[in-house]
């Protein structure tokens, strides 16, 4: 799975740059369907890897599926995840890791 | 008229709530149950009724207002006001609507020439033993026996005789009691034995001589007592430390039940005078100054740490948030622990109460585990007491054995009874294994302890375990946590960090206090000369250490977000205005920002919303439950944890009544609850009341 790839690929790195991590998503609605399986299949790993790092997961009715990412001083990023499938969720979340804020 | 709001408030909680409403409240009529309904008449009105509803439910539905004192929809039916007799066509008496179930073909008259008789003579009994007080009584102008009196009574007296007196009883330092208004309805009494749980209250006597009260002088013991004065049509009950009202949400504890606030002349409980003018502390002499000087210096180049209390609404967090992180600071805690192992609080199901306070009725097995809902929750004690009562839910308990005002499985308080029940080996594993709707609740004073993520571990596990066993829906959640402070669930929502353990790892220079009275951290505890400044309304420890006190609202002088314990968030509203300088957290917050440099992005309360939108979407859906799942990934995580569990044994803070009175800064400056607590410990005597009506 390309995005098991991806995560194994994030490691340990996610707070080399970011502070935090907040997924927004909707319970039920079919564009959040890729950030659901991401979350299912690879938050655990995710999570193992970086024990004291915050991945805010919020699910909330009707959103729409939304990557924050936090960095020093307040500044943050938004990655609409509208329709992606969990490989395309990875590499967002890839594509923040790595960016310099 | 007839309290409507309450009538009607009543009858969409009959819709909304799921499980079975034990006391015939079948009003609303569904569709399978239609082959059975039978057919009545209200006023020559056609209406299909389910079999087992009341006359009285029947014309409520039509939308007739039968007057009554006694029946009350939450207790049971009573039928000794006879305040709502009607007539039945060709029936030979009238029939006490409260009570009488409908037969099919009746037609109900409820403004006949009868109908009405009955209401007037009624109605001159009730008065012929009240006495006069209306010019001097509480309860004037949203009394029962005034309304209907003007309503359905007679318009001219012909009473001449004496009235009878009682005396007044001592039932404690919140309940004013004025024995001779009482018209005997007996809902104080129901609402004692079937609610509260505490079979205080009773009648004494018959006829004329009939009191109402608890026959020796004992104090009306319960953390729900003060309902009885909402409940009393008259003004027998009233409350003693009283007034008049606005509508807001409680924050004294994590339920956030919807409240009406009493204010008199701008002050609502508290007595003690609130600091409403900055002070900085300067060599111990406190002077007043203003923000700008020392402040704009304060921030360069000095590690910054944040403390929440527990009374803190969402727009403050959020505002204290942002103004940390642009500082580049991280370490904003909470003065409530929340094991930080395994997912945490990344999953908001870990910290939630999952099956929501109504999935309480539906569920037939629940395990308390270190908690004393009696006295950290109290209303959802009370949904659990009715669940019992009319569900026939089984309670079980690992704790210390407290009275919950309902009869429970005790197992033991020790954490080896948690382990034996996460392995499997404890006998009551196959109970639980055969519920269909298991609810494990563990209470946030228990994972307080130094081994709260062990203790979670095994709560976690013993929900999965229950999932897995037969019978247990999909959908259904098993696990939940009971928090006790209002702010908890929404810091958490944003990120905060939970207990101080960041701010001791890395001291900070300079501490911000909001609203943090718990005493989780002191001066000795940070480098020498750090600066604290406290922000809040009614700080007692938090101000004492602080170097800069601002004063901010309470949470009835703001209008706020707070999230309760199930994760729905709800608002406050301005009940009252702030004293003096006084000003709502958020742009308190706000204004700093500008003097630090690092100007917050919003200038209304809509635009924080916004920004609390940005951070999690569900704060700002007011009134309503987010679903959260993800309970394997929590579960999985959550094994990984290598705590074990501490010996000593699951205690909660709160035991006796003696302990719920006062519990947070507001309620530690209330002059009422001291006498409370005074009476409680040394009986209802020794508080000494001025005697005036």
């Amino acid at each position: 799975m390309a995005a098991a790839a991806v995560v194994r690929g994030i490691g340990s790195n996610l707070s080399k740059n970011l502070r935090e991590v907040r997924l927004h998503l909707c319970q039920i609605s079919a564009a959040s369907q890729g950030t659901r399986d991401f979350i299912e299949q690879h938050y655990v790993t995710l999570k193992t890897a970086n024990p004291e790092f915050p991945i805010l997961i919020r699910e909330c009715s009707g959103v729409q599926p939304v990557l924050w990412a936090r960095y020093g001083f307040g500044k943050e990023h938004s990655i609409s995840l509208d329709n992606m499938n969990a490989d395309q969720v990875a590499k967002a979340l890839e594509s923040v890791v790595n960016a310099k804020p | 008229m007839l309290r409507l709001p309450a009538v009607s408030r009543a009858l969409a909680g009959a819709a909304h709530s799921q499980g079975s409403i034990a006391i015939t409240n079948n009003v609303r009529t569904s569709a399978r149950a239609s082959s059975n309904m039978v057919e009545v008449f209200v006023d020559g009105k056609p209406v299909m009724v389910e079999p087992g509803t009341t006359v009285l439910q029947t014309c409520e539905k039509v939308g007739v207002q039968i007057p009554r004192f006694c029946y009350h929809d939450r207790l049971s039916v009573a039928g000794n006001c006879r305040m709502c007799l009607v007539e039945i066509e060709k029936a030979p008496k009238p029939v006490a609507a409260c009570a009488m179930p409908v037969m099919k073909g009746w037609n109900i008259l409820t403004n006949s020439e009868k109908t009405r008789k009955a209401r007037e003579g009624v109605m001159e009994f009730l008065l012929s033993n009240h006495p006069l007080d209306c010019p001097i009584c509480d309860q004037g102008g949203e009394c029962d026996l005034q309304d209907q009196s003007m309503m359905f009574g007679a318009d001219r007296s012909r009473f001449t005789e004496g009235k009878r007196a009682v005396e007044d009883k001592n039932i404690g330092p919140l309940i004013k009691t004025i024995m001779t208004r009482c018209i005997h309805c007996t809902r104080c009494v129901r609402f004692a034995s079937e609610v509260a749980g505490v079979e205080d209250l009773g009648t004494t006597g018959r006829g004329n001589s009939m009191q109402i009260g608890t026959y020796v002088e004992k104090m009306f013991m319960s953390e729900l007592s003060g309902n009885v004065i909402d409940l009393c049509p008259v003004g027998a009950l009233t409350s003693k430390p009283y007034a008049f009202t606005t509508e807001s949400i409680d924050v004294l504890d994590a339920v956030g039940s919807n409240i009406v606030v009493s204010t008199r002349g701008g002050e609502v409980m508290r007595i003690l005078p609130r600091l409403n003018e900055d002070l900085l502390k300067y060599e111990n002499i406190l002077s007043p100054f203003t923000h700008t000087h020392a402040i704009s210096q304060l921030f360069q180049g000095s590690e910054v740490g944040a403390i929440a209390g527990g009374m803190v609404d969402a727009e403050a967090l959020v505002a204290l948030k942002d103004l940390l992180n642009r500082l580049d600071s991280d370490t904003l805690c909470t003065e409530e622990i929340f094991p930080m192992a395994g997912a945490g609080t990344d999953l908001r199901s870990n910290y939630l109460l999952n099956s929501r306070i109504t999935g309480i009725e539906e569920c037939d097995l629940m395990l308390l585990v270190g908690t004393n809902p009696r006295y950290e929750a109290p209303l959802f004690n009370a949904r659990v007491r009715k669940s019992w009562l009319h569900n026939e839910l089984q309670v079980a308990m690992v704790g210390h054995k407290v009275d919950l005002s309902y009869s429970y499985n005790h197992l033991g308080e020790t954490t080896q009874v948690l382990q034996e029940i996460a392995a499997g080996t404890h006998p009551f594993c196959k109970v639980l294994a055969q519920a269909k709707k298991p609810v494990v609740v563990v209470g946030s004073s228990a994972l307080q302890r130094e081994d709260g993520a062990a203790i979670f571990k095994a709560v976690s596990t013993i929900a999965q375990n229950s999932r897995a066993s037969s019978g247990v829906e999909e959908g259904w959640k098993v696990l939940n946590v009971l928090h006790r402070v209002a702010s908890q669930v929404a810091a958490l929502d944003l990120g905060y960090k939970r207990g101080v353990d960041a701010i001791r790892k890395n001291p900070p220079k300079v501490l911000f206090l909001l609203g943090a009275d718990a005493d989780c951290i002191t001066r000795a505890d940070l480098p020498k000369d750090s600066f604290i400044i406290y922000q809040g309304h009614h700080g007692d420890v938090g101000a004492v250490m602080a170097d800069v006190i601002l004063p901010g609202a309470a949470y009835t002088e703001k209008n706020g977000t707070y999230v309760n314990t199930e994760g729905r968030a709800q608002q406050t509203r301005v009940a009252v205005t702030a004293p003096g300088m006084a000003r709502e957290d958020w742009k308190i917050l706000r204004a700093i920002s500008e003097l630090a440099g690092v100007t917050l992005p919003y200038d209304t309360v809509d635009e924080v919303r916004r920004r609390l939108e940005e951070v999690s979407p569900n704060l700002v859906r007011y009134d309503d439950v987010e679903e959260s799942n993800y309970f394997k990934q929590a579960h999985e995580l959550s094994k990984a944890v290598n705590q074990s569990l501490l010996a000593a044994p699951l205690v909660p803070p709160q035991l006796t009544v003696k302990d719920f009175y006062m519990t947070d800064p507001i309620s530690r400056a209330s002059q009422t609850m001291a006498k409370c607590v005074k009476a409680a410990t040394e009986g209802a005597a020794s508080v000494d009341e001025p005697s005036i009506c």
